[in-house]
């Protein structure tokens, strides 16, 4: 679904002002939704900290952060958190995604809704759920893979070698159902023809999805890694929820957005802004890559 | 669309492929049963140490106590109750703030994207490139980034406190911009000639095109509505009143440990929480799936 503005077939072509009014209500919004507190950011980034204020400071902000051990723990945090989760779960839900076409054709959509559920949860929710599976000594997960395994209970939320294990199980237990559902769907869409063609060349299940499935699922696979990537950065509730908007023992769990939030609840605006802006040359990079790679594949 | 299945299972398959999704099933499921026996339960009941892994795999007494701790002793209805009379939260308030809030958001973010996909996808005019980009950049750089100058923002535009204030900036969305120039772009050109021969003003093609793509029109609005239903941060910010508040800010009030909230009220309002959205996807899950195979 995420292909390039293409010149479209258009028969008379000199349209004057019509496209402008059509995307002049979006674009009314970006402007005073996105744009405007875009720039406010940078402009707050650059003024003290307090509420209210208005000294310009320059970059002191940024400085400050440069030296900011937390703040390059939560950046770490937030990548491995992301990047993690964008590992587990994309060969996960292909291989629940194919389970699914194989299974027994009523069962499917039943199966795929209950997989789904988590998605559809508030992540507050999830994370009161999730606190029982991992809770200290008594936890589900504890009890029945830790202490079977004959190793002492782990406590999840206590110990900060876990912590961020924690929160990315919790991210993996969320999206893995949906985006099962969105590569289900995918391959729904993959034309017949093209497998009557591969079973002409090769006989192996394994051939026909790593050369026919794989490939066309391309555009899917992108869309899901964008997706993740930016719910991974943008996550709050659930590690709010979970460690009450901190980072834990020792910082372990500390995401750049809730570091945010911490220095928002001590009025330092100035230094929650320069978080966030630093997060813009990383977005577009990220943005550059994508861009690139799906010229590559379209 | 065409049917992709290369060749039909054998039963074996099926069976195999049934019994591997099962510990998934479980491990998804589970927790949201145990969320809605839990609204049954006093803390006391709540509390009690679940043993799960069975000492002696036969030990009858082991699987009794299960039962005896995953099920409720009596099914009160008093934590619904309490919830619904509002003893912890004014629950109803909040869920009309969020039902309304969601609601407003999807419907404006369809409406708003479906018309800039519309421009995309049918016209070509310049700085197109340079717009559609921004709509990218939309999509990686969340607003949640800019909770604080965003809210700082709203309030000057006097909207603190007000359902409008996270309502409106709700509405702006890259993913939807991008997923309606898809769809208007597969779109058949025929139809638009035979409602452009007619001298139609652009306007009224448009308005012509929308119940061809309904189905996506009802998706989109479903996954806005789900983001919108569960957004949690710039709320934070920008409604103050208890009152106004919506379901997620609701929730993290109940499960602060401070408020000293029964557990089975905390698992109703939960519960209820899902409730929505859980029955939007399965009402329009066929709808939702056909609409995106056609487009993947």
């Amino acid at each position: 679904m995420l292909e390039s503005a293409q010149p479209a077939p258009r028969a008379d072509a000199g349209v004057g002002w019509t496209p402008f009014l059509f995307l002049l209500p979006f674009l009314l919004f970006l402007i005073l939704f996105w744009l405007v507190p875009l720039v406010g950011g940078v402009k707050m980034s650059l003024q003290a900290n307090g509420l209210g204020q208005a000294e310009y400071v320059g970059l002191e902000h940024y400085h400050a952060l440069a030296k900011d051990d937390r703040f390059f723990k939560a950046i770490r945090n937030s990548f491995g958190y992301t990047l993690a989760s964008i590992v587990v779960i994309v060969p996960l839900s292909l291989w629940l995604a194919h389970l699914l076409r194989s299974t027994f054709r009523r069962l499917r959509p039943v199966l795929t809704f209950a997989l789904l559920l988590p998605a559809l949860t508030p992540p507050s929710v999830l994370a009161v759920l999730f606190l029982m599976v991992f809770h200290g000594r008594n936890g589900l997960l504890n009890q029945l893979i830790v202490l079977p395994l004959g190793q002492a209970p782990i406590n999840w939320l206590k110990d900060p070698d876990f912590i961020l294990a924690g929160l990315m199980l919790q991210a993996v237990w969320r999206w893995t159902g949906f985006m099962t559902f969105f590569i289900l769907a995918g391959m729904e869409g993959i034309p017949r023809v093209y497998y009557e063609a591969a079973r002409l060349a090769t006989g192996s299940r394994w051939n026909h999805f790593w050369h026919v499935t794989l490939p066309q699922l391309r555009p899917v696979l992108l869309f899901v890694a964008v997706y993740l990537l930016v719910d991974g950065f943008s996550l709050f509730s659930g590690a709010y929820v979970l460690l009450g908007g901190a980072g834990g023992t020792a910082d372990a769990g500390l995401l750049t957005i809730s570091y945010v939030y911490q220095k928002t609840r001590f009025f330092e605006y100035g230094t929650a802004s320069a978080i966030s802006i630093s997060l813009l040359p990383v977005m577009l990079t990220i943005m550059g890559a994508f861009l690139f790679l799906r010229r590559r594949i379209a | 669309m065409s049917q992709a299945n290369p060749t039909q299972p054998g039963l074996l398959r099926r069976v195999v492929s049934s019994l591997l999704l099962l510990p998934f099933l479980m491990a998804v499921f589970y927790p949201f049963l145990w969320m809605v026996f839990g609204i049954f339960k006093t803390n006391r009941e709540f509390f009690q140490p679940l043993r799960l892994w069975p000492m002696k795999l036969l030990d009858s007494e082991y699987w009794s106590g299960i039962a005896d701790t995953f099920f409720p002793n009596e099914f009160s209805m008093q934590n619904v109750r309490d919830l619904l009379a509002g003893k912890w939260v004014s629950f109803w308030d909040v869920f009309g703030n969020s039902l309304l809030v969601s609601l407003g958001q999807a419907l404006g973010a369809v409406a708003l994207s479906a018309m800039a996909g519309y421009a995309f996808a049918r016209f070509q005019f310049r700085g197109k490139r340079a717009l559609f980009l921004l709509a990218i950049a939309l999509i990686l750089i969340p607003r949640q980034l800019f909770a604080v100058p965003l809210f700082s923002w709203v309030n000057a535009l006097g909207l603190s406190d007000s359902l409008f204030g996270v309502m409106l900036p709700g509405v702006v969305t890259g993913l939807g911009v991008i997923y309606f120039t898809q769809v208007f772009r597969q779109l058949p050109e025929e139809y638009l000639q035979a409602a452009r021969v007619c001298g139609a003003p652009e306007f009224r093609v448009f308005l012509t095109m929308l119940p061809l793509v309904w189905p996506a029109l009802l998706s989109y609005g479903m996954i806005h509505f789900i983001l919108a239903w569960h957004e949690h941060l710039v709320p934070m910010y920008v409604l103050t009143t208890e009152s106004q508040q919506t379901l997620p800010l609701a929730l993290a009030k109940l499960y602060d440990v401070s408020q000293r909230t029964p557990q089975g009220v905390q698992m109703a309002a939960s519960t209820f929480a899902l409730i929505p959205t859980a029955v939007l996807f399965a009402v329009c899950y066929r709808k939702f799936k056909s609409s995106l195979s056609e487009m993947l």
